[in-house]
C-alpha cells in the first residue's frame, strides 16, 4: 500500500468510526494538543513530553483518556459518552488514536460498547477477532488474601516468572498451577476458585456475549496480563486479529469509567 | 511457526549442550551445523542468532516469540517482556574487581554501566563511572580506572591480568523470555516448545 493510500485509508476509517459513534449517542471531541499537566500524572503517563511556560507545566497530548479526564475535571458537562480520533505524541513518536471513554459506566454499557467495537473491526476488515485476552488486577488480590501470600508474589506473577514461582510456592500451589498452565486453561481454573465473585461474574458475562457472536474466538484470562497504561484498575483487555499488535484495547479506571482504544497504526486496522 | 532468538557465544554452546542432555536432537542437530546463516529452522521452530543485547529487543518488538539470553543483559537495560524462566546453564556473576590493595574505589570502568551505578548507589559510595564496550580489564592496568564491574565466570581472566575480586554483586544465568502478545496468539506452539525444553512440566 502506498503512503498516500495509507493516509487515505486511515482517514476514511477514522471518519467511518466517528460516524458510528455519532449515531450511537457519543459526544465527539477534538481538543488542543497542548494541555495543562500535573507532575503527579507523570507516574501514569511516563512517555508524555512535558514542558514549562510562564510558570505552568504543560504536556503534549499522549493519551486521549487523560485529555478527556482533564476536560471533565475542569468543565461541567452532563455528557458521559465521548468519542475521539486524533494524534497523540509519546516519547519522540506521534500516531493516531481513536476510541471512546464512558463515565458512570454500568456493566451493560461495557458489554454493549465492547460488542460495538468488535463488530466495527470485523465489518471493516472482513476478518474475525482471533484472540481476546482479559484480566482484572483485583483477581490477584483475591489470591493474595485467600492464600496469605507475600506482596512480592505480584511481581513474579506479572512477569510470569514460572521458575521463581515454582521455587516460592511449590508445584502443588493453586497459583503456580494456574500460571504454569496454558493461558487458555486459566479461565476455568480461576472460575473454579473465584467464580462467585463480582469480578469473575463480569468476565464471564463478557466471555458469554462475545463468544456468542464469534464461537471461534480464543478467550484468554491471564493473571500475568497487564496493560501498558497504568491507570486501569479494574477489568482490562486486548483483542487481536492476526497481527501481534492488538486491534482493540481498553478497560476500567477511576472506579466508574471505561475506555476502548482502536488501533489505526499503519493506515488500517491491524 | 515460532521464532526463538538465541544469544551467540558461550550461552549458545551451553544451550546446545542442554538440548543434547534432553535428547532434543532435532534442535541441537540443526544448531550445531556450521554455517554463516543467521537463522535456521527445525520443524515448527525458527532459531535466529543475535548478539545478547539484541535478543530482548527482538522479543519486545515481536520479531521473536521467545528469547534465550543471559540475565546480565536483562538487568542492564529495561525491556518489556515476560520473564518466564531461569535455565540451568550460563551461571556466572557480576563482581567488583581491581588490582590488589585498593582501599577505596574512585573510578570504575564497566560495560554494564547501569548495574554498576545501581550497585554503588545501593552502597552509598560516590564513584565516577566510565563505559567501555569490552576488555574492561585493561582499564585498571592502563590507569583509566582503579576498578571494574564485570562478569566473572571462573576468575581466570581476572587472575591473568593481575586483578582480584573484591565483592560479588549479582548472580547471572540464562533465562527464557517471551513476547507479551504472541504468548497469547501463538499459545499452542509456544507451550509445546516450553514443554519440550523442560521449562514447564
Amino acid at each position: 500500500m502506498s503512503a498516500n493510500q495509507l493516509i487515505l485509508k486511515r482517514t476514511a476509517l477514522g471518519t467511518t468510526y466517528l460516524d458510528l459513534l455519532d449515531r450511537s449517542g457519543f459526544t465527539l471531541v477534538d481538543m488542543n494538543m497542548i494541555e495543562p499537566f500535573y507532575i503527579d500524572d507523570k507516574n501514569h503517563h511516563p512517555t508524555s513530553i512535558v514542558f514549562e511556560r510562564d510558570s505552568t507545566m504543560y504536556a503534549i497530548r499522549s493519551d486521549w483518556t487523560r485529555t478527556l479526564l482533564n476536560f471533565n475535571n475542569n468543565y461541567y458537562s452532563n455528557e458521559t459518552k465521548f468519542g475521539y480520533f486524533g494524534p497523540v505524541v509519546r516519547e519522540h513518536e506521534s500516531f493516531y488514536q481513536a476510541g471512546v471513554e464512558i463515565y458512570k459506566v454500568g456493566n451493560q454499557d461495557i458489554i454493549n460498547t465492547l460488542l460495538m467495537h468488535i463488530q466495527f473491526v470485523e465489518n471493516s476488515t472482513e476478518d474475525t477477532i482471533k484472540t481476546f485476552v482479559i484480566n482484572n488486577d483485583q483477581l490477584l488480590d483475591l489470591f493474595v488474601y485467600k492464600y496469605k501470600l507475600s506482596e512480592n508474589i505480584r511481581t513474579l506473577v506479572y512477569s510470569k516468572n514460572i521458575s521463581e514461582l515454582r521455587r516460592v510456592l511449590g508445584t502443588d500451589h493453586d497459583l503456580y498451577k494456574i500460571i504454569s498452565a496454558k493461558v487458555s486453561e486459566q479461565y476455568g481454573m480461576i472460575q473454579h476458585l473465584f467464580g462467585d465473585t463480582e469480578i469473575m461474574q463480569l468476565i464471564e458475562r463478557v466471555k458469554d456475549v462475545i463468544k456468542s457472536q464469534n464461537k471461534e474466538m480464543k478467550f484468554i484470562l491471564d493473571l500475568s496480563f497487564r496493560s501498558p497504561q497504568k491507570y486501569y484498575n479494574g477489568l482490562y483487555f486486548q483483542a487481536f486479529l492476526n497481527a501481534n499488535s492488538p486491534v482493540l484495547s481498553g478497560g476500567q479506571y477511576n472506579s466508574s469509567a471505561f475506555g476502548i482504544g482502536l488501533n489505526l497504526s499503519d493506515g488500517g486496522l491491524l | 511457526m515460532i521464532t526463538v532468538a538465541l544469544s551467540k557465544g558461550r550461552l549458545f554452546d551451553d544451550f546446545i549442550k542442554y538440548l543434547e542432555e534432553k535428547n532434543l536432537d532435532k534442535y541441537s542437530g540443526v544448531l550445531k551445523e556450521k554455517s554463516r546463516t543467521l537463522y535456521t529452522t527445525s520443524g515448527n521452530v525458527r532459531f535466529i542468532f543475535a548478539k545478547g543485547p539484541d535478543v530482548p529487543v527482538y522479543v519486545e518488538r515481536s520479531v521473536a516469540d521467545i528469547g534465550i539470553v543471559g540475565s546480565d543483559t536483562l538487568e542492564e537495560d529495561a525491556f518489556s517482556y515476560l520473564n518466564v524462566s531461569e535455565l540451568p546453564f550460563g551461571q556466572c556473576h557480576f563482581a567488583l574487581a581491581g588490582p590488589p590493595n585498593i582501599e577505596r574505589f574512585e573510578t570504575i570502568a564497566s560495560k554494564y554501566i547501569n548495574i554498576a551505578r545501581k550497585f554503588f548507589n545501593d552502597e552509598q559510595q560516590a564513584v565516577s563511572l566510565i563505559h567501555l564496550n569490552g576488555s574492561v580489564e585493561l582499564a585498571p592496568i592502563l590507569g583509566l580506572a582503579d576498578g571494574i564491574v564485570d562478569i566473572v565466570q571462573t576468575g581466570s581472566t581476572l587472575r591473568d591480568n593481575g586483578l582480584i575480586e573484591y565483592q560479588k554483586i549479582l548472580d547471572v544465568q540464562a533465562r527464557l523470555i517471551a513476547n507479551k502478545q504472541t504468548f497469547y496468539t501463538k499459545e499452542d506452539d509456544i507451550y509445546e516448545f516450553l514443554s519440550e525444553i523442560g521449562v514447564i512440566e
